[in-house]
């Protein structure tokens, strides 16, 4: 388990030193751990080269707001699957994971030009729309919703509890481990999601904070400034581990209930 | 009786709420198109920010100054990731019916850019500006013409460099006032540099060359006396002798003389150099800003040495103006164009970022020789561009840039030997640049 922590902890040390670091300092014969001299010019000179507070705002927004609608059309789509009797449904539900197999790069394009007829080029609405409807959690909450036994629903259906009422009141609460899984895939997805957002924002209004740190990306000709790199990805993921060292034990505490209860 | 009344009531409550709608929405239209007549230009402006991060302030200065002296025009700078990631990102808007209006792409991109039909040529644009185009260094502009006619304007260009340690010279008995001339030389400057240990194993590499990409490939092999390409680019020549002498000898520096690592990238290079790790390195003159300010030593800077000619390609990115915008926005970027391009933009854009000067001009300038007092360095690129001729650039460059870069790294690794290599790439490239064959 120690190993293990020291490798997953290594980069994320050696990230917040360089952020202290002066550039002479990055590049020595010896690799050094420590900065000889403490500077924190490099965070000064990463805050004004980018509006972090729209950044993370948007990230934010993009990545929360869109969980929360996928709630929506994935829960429905899922109790249709899982649920309901009508003709072709096996066969939709086979199109539908079909889509799992189409690379995102390849609908570029055609999304790029769905957004731009829509009027919401550089708009977060752009950002996230491609992805309202998701194959892998409509799947993965199916396949949640096919555990709860049919007795349970017929005996909720006696206190006249059915159709969405039941999945609200029921299935919903049941599927806790399953909504945790798929809102952390989502979230990480679209919280590190880089290309997409590159291509259809242009301002600092609708960018989250991975396009804006591509300014700092490494040069192709030059050497990379990495004291201001260091300094600007520590802006940019400092507080959301903060965020999850608080929250720790709810959100582990949770998981295990709700597997528990699963 | 009371719902007809209620409805005409209604109807009349309706009627006038159209009436005053319809005279809002004229208002609107006449103030709107008021304002548009008033208002300037806009100019959307594509650019890669492939130097970091706050050169792209230096870039908002340079718009927001343009954007004040041309009150007519307003400039709105998109950064949009490297120059992959913009040139995409650029592709998949003007495919979609939404080009940028100027973009900053790379100068070899012309042929992508044409194939898709995506740019519109500059000649007529140019030729309204006497003795504009002549004022740029000729070895930029080659990479520009294209069946005949001008599709870029020179930007943020480079130039191939030779770095060394000069404290390592001094310490090793060579002239630090005497960089290598020849191939031969740079064979015997990088043994005597090299440094080992009692077991044999390297602890200074006496020479670091990007070997991680096809830049300084394309140096060796123009200098063995080589051709990159057909003037079309719908021919390769890599079986061709010099070719294969050209990899020879980059293998060579690294598996028969051992006096360089196998791979390297730009930033490795320069990062061991800066570090100390190795005493010289070819880079690009975009690394001058990055070298001066992180090394602790007295280094040189110069141009490469040379074989049969001293001959180098150029690199970098140029200005280019989209198809299917309105002719004003047109004229609107090519005004842009021309304002970043003026002798004193170049040399102060040059100052800020490393690049060289892309005007001849511009090395006129007070700020631009007050500079060069300051640091004598950067006059090697100047010597060293004399030398700089087109850069390698094929219809579907990037994939013929794979296949070269595949066939690099087999040959430093032994594979095959370079020629063997070499036939085979050749055989690849052909069938890639068939389609484009005599168009």
């Amino acid at each position: 388990m120690v190993p293990a922590c020291v490798l997953f902890l290594a980069p994320f040390v050696w990230l917040t030193l360089t952020a202290f670091k002066s550039r002479q300092d990055v590049f020595s014969l010896t690799p050094r751990w420590l900065p000889t001299k403490w500077v924190l010019t490099n965070f000064t000179e990463a805050w004004q080269a980018l509006p972090f507070g729209a950044l993370y705002i948007n990230t934010f927004l993009i990545s929360f707001g869109l969980l929360a609608v996928q709630f929506v059309t994935v829960s429905l789509a899922a109790y249709a699957f899982a649920r309901m009797e009508f003709p072709g449904r096996d066969f939709l539900f086979m199109v539908l994971l079909g889509q799992l197999m189409i690379a995102p790069q390849s609908t570029v394009v055609p999304n790029y030009l769905t957004v731009s007829r829509l009027g919401l080029l550089d708009t977060r609405t752009a950002i996230a729309l491609p992805y309202v409807a998701s194959a892998f959690g409509t799947f993965l909450l199916r396949q949640a919703f096919k555990t709860v036994p049919r007795e349970l629903e017929e005996a909720a259906a006696v206190d006249g509890c059915t159709g969405l009422n039941f999945l609200w009141r029921m299935l919903v609460p049941l599927s806790r481990p399953s909504y945790l899984a798929f809102g952390l895939v989502s979230v990480t997805y679209h919280w590190n999601e880089f290309f997409w957002p590159l291509i259809v924002t242009d301002t600092a209004r609708s960018r989250p904070l991975t396009v804006g740190l591509g300014v700092f990306a490494q040069t192709a000709e030059g050497g990379a400034e990495w004291t201001l790199l260091m300094a600007a990805t520590l802006i940019a993921v400092g507080p959301i581990i903060l965020l999850f060292l608080v929250l720790q034990r709810k959100f582990i505490s949770s998981f295990m209930m709700s597997g528990l209860k699963g | 009786m009371d719902t007809s009344k209620s409805r005409a009531a209604w109807s009349g409550k309706a009627g006038r709420l159209v009436a005053a709608l319809a005279a809002l929405s004229l208002a609107l239209t006449l103030g709107l198109s008021l304002v548009a007549s008033a208002a300037p230009v806009p100019v959307r402006f594509y650019y890669p920010v492939q130097v970091a991060g706050p050169l792209a302030r230096v870039i908002d200065g340079m718009v927001e100054e343009f954007n004040r002296t041309h009150p007519d025009i307003q400039v709105i700078p998109v950064y949009s990731g490297n120059y992959d990631e913009t040139m995409q990102k650029a592709q998949t808007a003007a495919m979609s019916g939404n080009p940028p209006d100027v973009a900053v792409l790379l100068a070899i991109d012309v042929f992508t850019l044409t194939d898709a039909n995506l740019i519109v040529p500059l000649d007529e644009l140019a030729a309204k500006e006497p003795g504009y185009l002549e004022d740029f260094h000729e070895g930029f502009l080659e990479n520009s013409y294209l069946y005949g006619r001008l599709w870029g304007i020179p930007f943020q260009r480079s130039v191939p460099l030779f770095y060394y340690n000069r404290d390592m010279f001094r310490a090793a008995g060579l002239d630090p006032n005497r960089p290598p001339e020849t191939w031969d030389e740079l064979v015997e400057y990088a043994r005597r540099l090299t440094v080992r240990d009692a077991a044999g194993r390297v602890e200074r590499w006496g020479h670091e060359n990007i070997t991680e990409d096809t830049w300084m490939i394309q140096a060796f092999a123009l200098q063995a006396g080589g051709t990159l390409m057909s003037p079309n680019g719908d021919e390769a020549y890599f079986t061709s002798p010099q070719w294969v002498e050209a990899l020879q000898f980059m293998v060579d520096l690294a598996n028969k003389h051992q006096v360089m690592p196998r791979h390297r990238y730009y930033g490795d290079a320069s990062s061991d150099f800066v570090a100390g790790r190795a005493a010289t390195m070819y880079n690009s003159s975009g690394s001058l800003s990055f070298v001066r300010s992180s090394a602790k030593f007295d280094f040189g800077v110069s141009p490469l040495p040379g074989y049969r000619t001293n001959l180098v390609p150029t690199g970098g990115g140029n200005f280019y103006i989209f198809r299917g915008i309105p002719a004003e926005r047109q004229r609107a970027a090519w005004e842009f164009i021309k304002w970043m391009t003026t002798p004193e933009n170049a040399a102060r854009w040059s100052i800020a970022s490393g690049y060289i000067p892309v005007r001849k001009s511009a090395y006129e300038t007070a700020a631009y020789q007050q500079y060069l007092a300051q640091f004598p360095q950067a006059k090697a690129a100047r010597e060293q561009l004399a030398w700089a001729r087109k850069e390698m650039a094929f219809h579907n460059n990037q994939q013929v840039r794979e296949l070269l870069l595949t066939a690099q790294a087999e040959a430093l690794d032994e594979v095959a030997p370079p020629a063997q290599i070499l036939a085979r790439l050749q055989t690849q490239v052909e069938r890639i640049l068939r389609p484009f064959k005599g168009r």
